[in-house]
């Protein structure tokens, strides 16, 4: 064993040091059977409750127990430790291709661009399967950053048919579309991709990235003015999808370029009823009003676009109250906690999430890696804070419980060891004098049973007096490490506290530049149906100025 | 309308811009960086409140469940295609003792292997019966409800009992088989 292996068993046997010290802990070890303990630590490990199974870690055998040991310390936020022990598992027989792209991705969040790529390849070579997706894309995505689209090309086009493929294709039909000014190999890329996408066995994760897809080929069509082709792609975008009112705004305008306003509107019209946060929906309205004028409906278009100021008046509003909001309560409770609503019923939930406007304005904040990790931060340290007040309230009822155990430790009621002692001779008199008339086989398994659990219980009685006499000095050690981890909740929670109000005011400061930024989309919004409200005006004042002079 | 226009000064003049803009770049770089220190504060804290809630775990269990009396209940798929499990309830001597609800996640972790700690408790020594309803789609997209009953002796000291789930072709009828650990 190396220096530094000897350093991880330390600091995971430390995770255990932090168990009550005046008693003998019960370890997870003694509940969970040796031969279930690496599964059992799997498990947990990907649902994510750490707590049962921290003493079980150090302890774990077999093939997987450095692996598993390695994705604790990650998930504790031991990142140092547990790279040094990812790279004893890559060392290893087993499990080397999920730490070989576990490396990666560390190294990767640590701007190591080279050793990112090496682990990547390390991972690509010796993995298979979705594994090896994941690091061939990691490699693409290296290689797209540094705008080598050949290189990255190369890669994607190493793997599979599937998911992640799909996933590289898009991300360089994303780089080809902001370099190019024709988006010929931007639609290659993402047709490249839909089929990838299609080859998917995950039917939810293939019909979200196909939308996205969708989409993103309807753009590029109609900004290159292929009409038919957006709309071809367009209509392929489910109505259900987080990209719908986009796509149906954009729809719209393909329609509209081809001159059927009537169809433009319906499409808008669907849009509409989205919150205003949608990307596409304030054209949507606007739009609105220029498929009358354009059909020749000059008062429905005056109409439309007073209705769309007052849609962007009132959004205004909803910005500015939830600036305010911001501002009393913090970011995390206006947007994120109170954007969940308990009161809507769970069949409701799907149509809720795309059209309550604060949720909305939550999701498009989201878009944003700058602002995941920002709500990240804070929803860990909520999550802390929980765990810390209900260990709180749990420790506050062991205090008490041992406390009075304490004070009432030897008064035990009911009948004495004697008397337990001369039931027992009776009954195994009893069971004696019954065994010699057993008729069956089935009578002597029961009576059989009936003698081995006399024989524990007797067993127990035997060491009883030796158990109460330990009580009063086991019930003082509970009690002072029930005192002891009380103690340090206090402690922690301050810590915790501390933290919890730097990580809000960062997150305060994202979310009210966002919000500084819709409320500039809506002036500007305003600004365009107020000119075209005015150009409206001004012809009508114009043809009435005509029509006198006739 | 579009007629020539005087040209207009810039509002900014480009040395201000370029204090204007280093300013912005040196702010970018103190938030990042306040970012990062913040995320190594909110690990080591993960860390403390992990070990922490390992300690409290292991009060909470030798308080609550003497070693003479316990019983464990494990779940593990013995078929990972067989089904997908939707959920499983679980009733001791008749008496409701465990339900859960599965996740996606929660699905995959067992299909990969996982093992799930269902119940904890305690039971008398002597004889007592686990009924388990199970309920899931199987892989000919049929949805299955179960019930399955298992008697077992307890006896002092920790009882583990690992609880298999299991369903073959063609029919996947749902089939669990029970292993005591002692």
């Amino acid at each position: 064993m190396n220096r530094s292996s000897r350093q991880i068993t330390r600091s995971l046997f430390a995770l255990l040091m932090a168990m009550p010290s005046g008693f003998l802990p019960v370890h997870a070890s003694e509940l969970v059977p040796t031969e279930l303990a690496t599964g059992v630590t799997r498990f947990a490990l990907d649902t994510g409750s750490l707590a049962p199974i921290i003493d079980l870690v150090p302890q774990l055998k077999g093939d997987s127990a450095d692996y598993l040991r390695a994705r604790t310390l990650l998930s504790i936020g031991q990142r140092q430790k547990a790279k040094a022990l990812f790279e004893r598992v890559f060392a290893g027989e087993v499990h080397r291709a999920e730490a070989a792209l576990e490396l990666a991705r560390l190294a990767e969040a640590s701007d190591e661009r080279k050793s990112a790529v090496d682990w990547y390849q390390e991972a690509s070579r010796v993995g298979f399967g979705e594994l090896r997706q994941q690091a061939m894309l990691g490699l693409a995505d290296l290689e797209r950053e540094q705008s080598r689209a050949d290189r990255a090309g190369q890669y994607l086009a190493s793997m599979e048919d599937g998911y992640w493929a799909a996933v590289g294709y898009m991300n360089l039909a994303a780089n080809f579309a902001s370099e190019d000014l024709n988006p010929s190999r931007a639609l290659v890329a993402l047709r490249v991709a839909m089929a990838m996408a299609g080859q998917d066995q995950d039917q939810s994760r293939s019909r979200d990235l196909l939308d996205q897809l969708y989409l993103r080929a309807g753009y590029l069509s109609v900004r290159n003015e292929e009409y038919d082709k957006a709309i071809d792609f367009l209509e392929k975008v489910s109505l259900e999808s987080y990209y719908t009112p986009q796509a149906l705004y954009l729809h719209g305008l393909a329609l509209a370029e081809k001159g059927n306003h009537r169809a433009a509107m319906q499409s808008w019209h669907r849009a509409k009823k989205f919150p205003l946060a949608f990307p596409g929906v304030t054209d949507a309205w606007l739009g609105m009003g220029r498929g009358y004028d354009l059909a020749g409906y000059p008062g429905q278009a005056g109409e439309a676009w007073l209705a769309a100021n007052a849609a962007y008046e009132g959004e205004r509003v909803t910005l500015d109250k939830l600036a305010q909001r911001v501002h009393q309560e913090g970011a995390y409770k206006a947007l994120v906690e109170d954007a969940r609503g308990a009161d809507t019923q769970w069949f409701l939930a799907d149509s809720r999430t795309l059209t309550q406007p604060r949720l909305a304005y939550l999701l498009r904040f989201l878009e944003g890696a700058g602002a995941q990790l920002a709500v990240r931060r804070v929803a860990r340290l909520d999550d802390l804070t929980r765990t810390l007040s209900a260990h709180q309230h749990d420790l506050d009822v062991f205090i008490q419980a041992l406390s009075a155990n304490l004070a009432s430790a030897g008064q035990a009621g009911g009948p004495g060891p004697g008397a337990l002692a001369d039931q027992h001779s009776q009954l195994k008199s009893a069971l004696a004098q019954l065994r010699s008339q057993v008729a069956s086989p089935e009578q002597a398994g029961k009576l059989g049973n009936l003698e081995q659990l006399l024989q524990a219980s007797n067993k127990r009685l035997t060491s009883l007096d030796q158990k109460v006499a330990a009580l009063p000095d086991v019930l003082n050690a509970q009690l002072a490490e029930a005192r002891e981890l009380r103690a340090g909740v206090a402690r922690l929670q301050t810590q915790v506290s501390q933290a919890r109000v730097l990580a809000s005011t960062m997150l305060d400061k994202q979310v009210l530049a966002f919000v500084v930024t819709e409320q500039q989309r809506m002036v500007h919004a305003l600004d365009k149906t107020e000119q075209q409200i005015a150009h409206l005006y001004e012809y009508l004042a114009l043809e009435t100025i005509g029509e006198g002079a006739r | 309308m579009f007629g020539t226009q005087k040209s207009k000064h810039c509002r900014i003049s480009p040395w201000n811009r370029g204090i204007q803009v280093s300013g912005m770049v040196a702010a970018l770089v103190v938030t990042s960086a306040a970012g990062a220190s913040l995320d190594e504060e909110i690990d080591r804290l993960t860390a403390e409140v992990s070990r922490h809630s390992a300690s409290v775990h292991s009060l909470e269990q030798q308080l609550l469940h003497p070693v003479n009396t316990r019983v464990a209940v494990f779940l593990t798929l013995q078929n990972h295609q067989a089904l997908d499990l939707d959920s499983v309830e679980l009733f001791v001597n008749d008496q409701p003792v465990a339900s859960h609800l599965y996740s996606a996640t929660e699905r995959a972790s067992l299909e990969q292997g996982g093992v799930q700690q269902l119940f904890v408790g305690n039971m008398a020594d002597g004889s007592h019966q686990l009924k388990t309803v199970i309920n899931a789609r199987a892989a000919n997209r049929r949805f299955v409800r179960r019930e399955l009953v298992h008697r077992f002796q307890k006896r002092p000291g920790t009882l583990r009992l690992q609880m298999t789930l299991d369903a073959r072709a063609p029919d996947y009828e749902p089939e669990v088989t029970f292993v005591e650990w002692n």
